[in-house]
């Protein structure tokens, strides 16, 4: 009981800030709602037995990338102005087509039976997470390093100042 | 498995290397205009070595092979082999073609070459990806490098535009494809490609209920990559904007490697599901061949004619997926090596045109078809090459566009899917309208204004050379491309 | 103990807001929001199903944190052309960033 109380504290927390993010007026609060949001899903982690990947997601997103997007509105600071229109011309459209496909997910996520393990999260989860990363996963690991690189470089290159 | 596994990665090894070469030349004192230089000469070097180490794993490699390496998260099949040498060889032609254009336009070369170094390993790794954790970070690899290469001339508003329309769509898409991925993952636990198969074949049925709105997201990433239509937008404007080596790039790499992407996915992760994903995959095909086609006729830019075009063979070659088992593989046009040949042909090709749009830039800075009046005169050997590519995009006997479009055809007549052979032949004469009305600017109309001879630099000749001989030899002597072809045709 | 159709349909609707983000905004901060929302929708589906279905191995959270490491990149590389864009236009709308017709 308690626990589908919590979790219905997360949802409504990462769903209502959610609905706040893509209908908000003002762009920067958009992107404060973000961050409840990401918090919001960092919660629903906790409550799956993945406090590590809610640790991750409090650090990357709502650390990183939020701040990344706050920097970003207040570089390009005349958006911050609430007066601006935020909406383009297919707003209508897009909230049918978005509903419409939340029909349609639901629909086919609910009429699956689930085959559902009921067994706990082995003590050691974490070490073999990150074995596996090491051995497994290792290929798209490295590559990921790559990509990182590549990224930044590319960042770089492209948010540069004018040289002349 | 008979080649140890760290050989096995030896092109991406040297592509990698490369990279690091490149990057680091930067930080080295001395004259820094002379070692810029050098950098082409660099890339080309490694893309050497990356195509001498496939060609050398292509050769000892069995059918099927032993087994797949790093818990299943490639193959180096064939198959895979064969797309890697297509991006080796894409890659090293638009490092040809950069040389000159770049020279004037960015001061960072180093990072120019690097990145582009690393979205020819990223193709490397996709197209012989085995799982669809290693499909989403290879896809990735070559989507944010992309994105980066498309936006590269800060400075220029069209190319900065283009970068951020191009990331915008591609991150949408890439984002509808993870959650296709994610459903995958909820239904059949693993995701390992041939895992998936087996487990979705001993699943319950509502299971399998899930697979058909799974196999839509992911086509949504998929779609994107080899820009069909409804997921073409971003291609005009991107390859409009993108610095037109780049432009030459994206119409040929991404596309190849999404079709490596989507072969390999849809074939052995859905074996059971083929009638439902064909339904699919034919009514994009033929969207995507009406639509492009009739659009192409207006446009007025030819880096944006291209990019329509571009879309069209995107939806031919979908025929030959379409036309995959139907025709049995006893038949003389064999779905998956149709799609091989044409991509091979369309490769010389697009890139031919490229080169020569490219060419025709740098001379007279403008991409409107209407300054292509009088090419002829002012430049024999760009016109005349315009021919060829163009010839062999409308797919005219002789050329190797005609060699592609006879197999993904015959492919489609052979598995009785008339629509689609129909639709195909209909619009390709659409299409040879537009090229065709190019050619008659090129040689017809008398030039505007300005009418001075164009000279071509060296690295444009050899582009030229290369890209128009392949061009007619695979339509005139096609035996030897089609057996490499066939050989490679096998995925395990 | 919480049925694992709740965290779907919680994914489901955040996928589905992140998507109408996407489609509606003009501008490009706001669209990468958008698209933001819908990586964490695939990542709660993901660290779902592994509790659900999957407990004893670890390929979901795995898979989670690529995407959260691809994620970070995607966002740095958008950002930059952003920077980038507003720096030629003084405009980040989506809309006005028209010099190439759709």
């Amino acid at each position: 009981m308690v626990l589908q109380a919590v979790f219905m504290l997360f949802s409504a927390m990462a769903v209502g800030a959610a609905l706040a993010v893509v209908t908000n007026k003002n762009i920067f609060h958009s992107a404060l709602f973000l961050v409840v949001a990401l918090l919001g899903v960092a919660g629903l982690y906790v409550l799956l037995e993945a406090p590590f990947i809610a640790v991750v997601q409090v650090l990357i997103y709502v650390g990183a990338i939020s701040t990344l997007i706050l920097f970003a509105i207040m570089l390009t600071r005349r958006l911050m102005d609430a007066s601006e229109r935020q909406r383009n011309e297919q707003w209508f459209i897009s909230a049918i087509v978005a509903v419409g496909l939340f029909i349609v997910l639901v629909l086919s996520v609910g009429q699956v039976h689930w085959p559902v393990v009921h067994t706990d999260v082995p003590e050691n989860h974490l070490n073999r997470l990150g074995q596996d990363l090491m051995e497994h996963y290792v290929l798209p690991f490295e590559v990921t390093a790559v990509l990182l690189l590549a990224a930044l470089v590319g960042a770089i290159v492209i948010a540069r100042e004018r040289t002349r | 498995m008979t080649t140890r596994t760290p050989f096995l990665f030896l092109p991406q090894l040297i592509l990698l290397l490369t990279t690091l070469v490149v990057f680091g030349i930067e930080l080295v004192p001395g004259d820094e205009r002379r070692r810029k230089d050098w950098l082409p000469a660099i890339a080309l070097t490694g893309l050497g070595g990356a195509a001498m180490a496939i060609i050398f794993l292509w050769s000892r490699t069995t059918t099927p092979p032993a087994g797949s390496i790093l818990a299943g998260m490639i193959v180096v099949d064939r198959f895979a082999l064969f797309f890697q040498i297509l991006a080796v060889t894409t890659t090293a032609l638009v490092v040809l073609l950069s040389t000159d254009y770049m020279r004037d336009r960015t001061p960072d070369q180093g990072e120019f070459y690097g990145l582009l170094l690393i979205v020819c390993l990223a193709i490397t790794l996709v197209v012989a990806a085995a799982d669809l954790l290693m499909v989403y970070v290879g896809i990735e690899l070559l989507s944010l490098t992309s994105y980066v290469l498309t936006g590269y001339l800060r400075e220029d508003r069209k190319s900065t535009e283009a970068g951020i329309k191009y990331f915008l769509f591609g991150a949408t898409a890439s984002a509808a494809m993870l959650y296709g991925m994610s459903l995958f993952y909820g239904a059949t636990r693993t995701t390992n490609l041939a895992a998936i198969a087996t487990a979705l074949s001993e699943a319950e049925n509502s299971l399998r209920g899930l697979v058909i709105p799974a196999a839509v997201f992911l086509l949504a990433g998929f779609g994107f990559k080899i820009a069909a239509v409804p997921f073409h937008q971003w291609a005009p404007d991107a390859y409009e904007g993108a610095p037109t080596p780049i432009t030459a790039f994206l119409s040929v790499g991404p596309k190849t490697a999404g079709f490596a992407v989507l072969v390999r996915v849809f074939l052995i992760a859905l074996p059971n599901f083929y009638p439902d994903w064909m339904a699919l995959l034919s009514s994009i095909s033929i969207i995507t061949m009406i639509v492009s086609n009739l659009v192409a006729i207006f446009q007025t830019n030819v880096k944006r004619m291209m990019a329509y075009s571009s879309i069209s063979h995107a939806g031919y070659i979908l025929i030959g997926i379409v036309c995959w088992g139907r025709g049995g593989f006893g038949g003389s046009f064999e779905g998956i090596s149709g799609v091989l040949i044409y991509l091979l042909a369309y490769l010389f090709t697009n890139v031919g045109a490229f080169a020569v749009i490219t060419a025709f830039e740098e001379a007279t800075g403008s991409s409107r078809i209407e300054d292509y009046a009088g090419l002829v005169s002012r430049s024999p050997a760009l016109a005349w090459a315009m021919l060829v590519f163009l010839f062999s995009l409308a797919g005219i006997p002789g050329t190797g566009g005609f060699i592609g479009k006879l197999y993904v055809f015959g492919a489609a007549i052979q598995a009785r899917a008339y629509t689609l052979a129909v639709v195909g032949i209909i619009t390709s004469v659409i299409a040879a309208f537009y090229y065709l009305n190019l050619l008659r600017y090129v040689f017809f109309q008398p030039p505007t204004e300005n009418p001075k001879s164009i000279t071509l630099s060296a690295t444009a000749k050899i582009t030229l050379i290369v890209t128009c001989v392949l061009t007619l030899a695979i339509g005139l002597y096609a035996q030897p491309f089609l057996q490499l072809a066939q050989a490679s045709a096998n995925l395990w | 103990m919480i049925p694992l159709h709740w965290f779907l349909i919680v994914a489901a609707a955040l996928f589905c807001i992140g998507l109408y983000g996407v489609l509606s905004r003009r501008n490009a901060v706001g669209i990468l929001m958008g698209i933001e929302l819908m990586l964490n929708a695939v990542n709660v589906n993901l660290v779902a199903f592994w509790r659900y279905l999957d407990p004893l191995e670890s390929l979901g959270q795995v898979f989670v944190l690529f995407v959260l490491a691809v994620a970070a990149a995607e966002a740095a590389v958008g950002l930059a052309l952003i920077i980038a864009i507003y720096r030629n236009r003084d405009t980040i709308i989506v809309e006005d960033i028209d010099l190439m017709k759709w």
